[in-house]
């Protein structure tokens, strides 16, 4: 019995000293992927991808600094704080951006593919690199037009631990050498990217749209930075690119937008017969959408979601308890939609001689006969969300028989009745100072969801964000052939943006650039364009002077008011009132530092080699 | 045994309160650098909160600029400690001809600094004068420097003593094109909006700007009667 007992402790013994040696030390890491491993599964791959894809920096987006659109003049802020209405000055550091991380990242990830996929097809290897090779051009883009030139760096940078980090120091490239930089990269990796059918994937198309948008920039750049009376330049042009580049900027620009156009893979969204909900739909619409070229896309039932409709709808319309009617469009944008027979879309509240208000029957009165595409931006008086009326409505004015003039009355209660039974201050305001309530009489309608219980924090949205649409497409194809003289084929381009919206064949017989600009400001309202595009052009600094006395630069609103006149004509029709928005407070101040943002003392101090930018 | 631990903790509760926070203070900065921006010996009217200088130390690990604000009458204050400071004239910044040369600031308890600059233009024999709400004003724009030129000249006024394109209630302009010769007095005036001519008094300055420069320079903001 001992001995069975200890031969079989012997065994045992032995079973356990020799058993898995071999395994136990060769065991592949349960929570370590090897880079052989990542490199060599297009689905690892694929899920790095989708990182980089998230990461790419946008100055405002559905998730990105979404709340920057009510700084500008498209909108204001009408939620809680006030930091929006009164940005005394942009500071110099606003728009900066210095993502070497991520640069680092796809230079890693470019050399790793090359150095360790060795089991990926040669067609593989050639698609993932061109995609990131285009990933990291967007990121070159959205550096050199906040920053001017910086240093172009495509490789991994390694330090040898001895002391001396100035090989790794690299001077800032000029600006028109990261241009070029952007332009050769993607003519060389167009044809490889694949992907042909995706609107979230870099494909021919999307790397044709980049460019036709990163040479418009440098070609505008180009030209009106070198008009103005001090052209902002550093001495090594890391700032500044010559006049003389214009040109060919815009014919590469040009040549990039037909080659898109002329593919005919994408047609502008015409679907629904109603051309306001058309073009609402044009850049929400998720599915049959032949418009959108590069997407940003969210999906709830895998938690990739965000909040851009929980704080941005109307607010008698929300779902949730807090929040809604962040960014409010202001008049000054709702004016600028011209009206369907092509006169400016200045809105006619009062009588031409100024003597009396101008009466309408409805709320929606003054908006009647607008472009389309206002409707499908903003939702304006006497319209409705999710099928629901918004109810905007300031008060009542009601007649003084004593002083013959009209007195408002206006309640602090949202959706209350006046005396007469009739409503008094509408369900969704304008409110002159409470939050969460517009206080310019407009919301914002585009990229706010439709889908029922979006707006709650619990189930949020997946709206996507639209990086490329084809309507950007024609209108930079519209500035590049105008700048190039070629009138007859900027018309084409810009009218058919323009039939899209209501106005007909061929509504624009002739063209200015100030028209064309206009149109660019109606068209990509809310899509991360306008401060860029009065960048390029050099206005911003006069159209955002810090004069208050200067109309571009405040945000206006319009209050419409119900008439309380009994037994006179005017009885229960409305009337509109324009007014400086009461909650808005320091005019919009962008100074000639603004145009490039500055580098921060830390990266100077750590590369001495980068130069500062004019100004600070 | 609830008797001794009330003690302890009143005991460590004093101890808490009186002895916490001794160490990890530092001495505020006491010195105190002052000084006006001039032009033979004149201070330069500048836009409040705009114009900014450039003070730098070396020898510490954290090297970054403390930036300066002169205020709208040309002077400034910075409270600092004790060493040697570089002041920068920023390019661009001020109305006045860049001059990058570095001013070295040895600062030891007080000091007060004058920063010589050339601008491109200023005035001279300013009168303001009002009548039926209406402010004018005559003046002289001297040019100092040939390397730019005048783009426009402004009259701003405003209810406080802040006045500037930031700060107004109503203003002025002659373009440079209707100004034939600068050796001649100007004239520029503004009525006084309407609702504001219940006031007793407003602020009235003028304002030159030379073209490619961001800044302008101004004249001192003068305090006129409205009845």
């Amino acid at each position: 019995m001992q001995k069975i007992s200890k031969s079989l402790f012997m065994f045992l013994v032995i079973f356990l000293m020799s058993g898995c040696a071999e395994d136990w030390l060769d065991r592949k890491p349960q929570n370590i992927i090897l880079e052989e491993q990542v490199w060599n599964d297009p689905k690892l791959i694929k899920g790095l991808l989708a990182n980089y894809y998230d990461r790419l920096p946008a100055h405002t987006s559905l998730t990105s600094g979404w709340a920057e659109f009510a700084a500008y003049d498209e909108a204001m802020w009408s939620n809680n704080d006030d930091g929006r209405n009164n940005i005394v000055s942009y500071p110099f550091n606003r728009w900066s951006l210095w993502e070497y991380g991520l640069i680092r990242d796809i230079n890693l990830a470019i050399e790793n593919i090359a150095t360790f996929g060795t089991s990926l097809s040669a067609v593989q290897v050639s698609q993932f690199s061109s995609e990131l090779r285009f990933l990291r051009a967007f990121v070159y883009f959205e550096m050199v037009k906040r920053m001017g030139g910086v240093p172009l760096v495509t490789k991994q940078l390694i330090y040898d631990f001895k002391g001396d980090p100035t090989n790794l120091q690299q001077p800032r490239n000029r600006e028109e050498e990261v241009y070029d930089f952007i332009a050769s990269e993607l003519d060389d990796i167009q044809d490889k990217l694949g992907n042909e059918d995706s609107n979230t994937r870099a494909n021919k198309y999307v790397a044709l749209a980049l460019k036709s948008r990163a040479m418009l920039y440098a070609a505008s750049i180009a030209k009106y930075n070198n008009l103005l009376a001090e052209p902002i330049m550093t001495p090594g042009r890391e700032v500044g690119i010559p006049a003389a580049r214009a040109q060919d900027y815009y014919e590469k620009s040009l040549l990039a937008s037909q080659q898109l156009l002329n593919s005919g893979k994408y047609r502008l969204y015409k679907t629904n017969p109603n051309l306001g909900e058309n073009f609402y739909e044009a850049i929400t619409k998720k599915t049959a959408n032949p418009e959108v070229i590069l997407a940003q896309d969210f999906l709830v039932s895998k938690d990739k979601r965000h909040g851009f409709t929980y704080d941005n709808i109307a607010r008698n319309v929300r779902e949730d308890n807090l929040s809604s009617s962040s960014i409010t469009p202001s008049l000054n944008l709702v004016e600028d939609y011209e009206f369907l027979d092509g006169s400016p879309g200045i809105l006619k509240t009062r009588t031409a001689d100024n003597s009396d208000y101008i009466y309408y029957s409805s709320l929606s009165g003054p908006f009647e006969n607008k472009d389309a595409r206002l409707y499908g931006t903003v939702i304006y008086p006497g319209t409705s969300f999710r099928a629901t009326p918004v109810e905007i409505q300031a008060g009542v004015k009601v007649w003084d028989e004593t002083s013959k003039s009209f007195k408002n009355v206006e309640s602090n209660v949202l959706g209350s009745t006046y005396d007469d039974g009739g409503l008094l201050t509408g369900a969704s305001g304008p409110q002159r100072s409470q939050t969460e309530v517009t206080n310019s009489g407009f919301y914002l309608r585009k990229y706010v969801d439709q889908t029922a219980m979006s707006s709650t924090r619990g189930i949020r949205s997946d709206m996507w964000w639209v990086r490329f649409r084809l309507g950007e497409i024609y209108l930079n194809a519209s500035e590049a052939a105008l700048e190039l003289g070629k009138t007859s084929e900027a018309l084409e381009y810009v009218n058919a943006v323009r039939e899209r919206a209501g106005f007909g064949a061929n509504s624009l017989k002739s063209l200015t650039l100030g028209r064309l600009q206009n149109e660019r400001r109606v068209e990509l309202a809310f899509e991360d364009h306008r401060v860029w595009d009065l960048m390029r052009w050099r206005k911003a600094h006069e159209i955002w002077n810090g004069d208050a006395s200067n109309p571009d630069a405040v945000i206006n609103a319009l209050y419409p008011y119900r008439v309380v006149r009994p037994g006179h004509p005017t009885h229960g029709k409305y009337v509109f009132d324009k007014l400086r928005a009461p909650r808005f407070r320091a005019p919009r101040f962008f100074q000639m530092g603004n145009y490039y943002s500055s580098i921060a003392q830390s990266i100077i101090d750590n590369n001495p080699k980068v130069v500062r930018n004019p100004y600070h | 045994m609830n008797q001794l631990l009330r003690n302890l903790f009143i005991a460590l509760a004093l101890i808490f309160v009186f002895g916490a926070c001794e160490k990890d203070n530092k001495p505020a900065p006491s010195a105190k650098l002052t000084g006006r921006v001039v032009y033979q010996d004149q201070a330069i009217g500048l836009r409040s909160n705009g114009v900014q200088l450039e003070l730098w130390q070396h020898g510490y690990q954290l090297f970054t600029k403390i930036p300066i604000y002169v205020n709208q009458d040309g002077t400034f204050s910075a409270s600092l400690f004790d060493g040697d400071y570089q002041l920068v004239r920023l390019k661009g910044n001020g109305p006045w001809v860049d001059n990058t040369d570095t001013i070295h600031v040895a600062l030891r308890g007080r000091l007060e600094l004058e920063v010589p600059v050339k601008p491109y233009h200023r005035f001279a024999n300013v009168n303001f004068s009002q009548a039926n709400k209406k402010v004018s004003s005559s003046f002289t724009v001297e040019k100092l420097d040939n390397s730019k030129s005048l783009e426009r000249i402004s009259l701003y006024i405003g209810t406080t003593v802040i006045v500037d394109p930031n700060n107004n209630i109503a203003a002025a302009s002659i373009p440079a094109s209707e100004v034939a010769d600068l050796t001649k007095p100007l004239q520029l005036s503004v009525n006084v909006p309407t609702s504001f001519q219940g006031r007793d008094y407003v602020f009235a300055r003028l304002a030159v700007k030379t073209s490619g420069v961001a800044e302008m320079l101004f004249s001192e903001p003068i305090k006129i009667m409205l009845n």
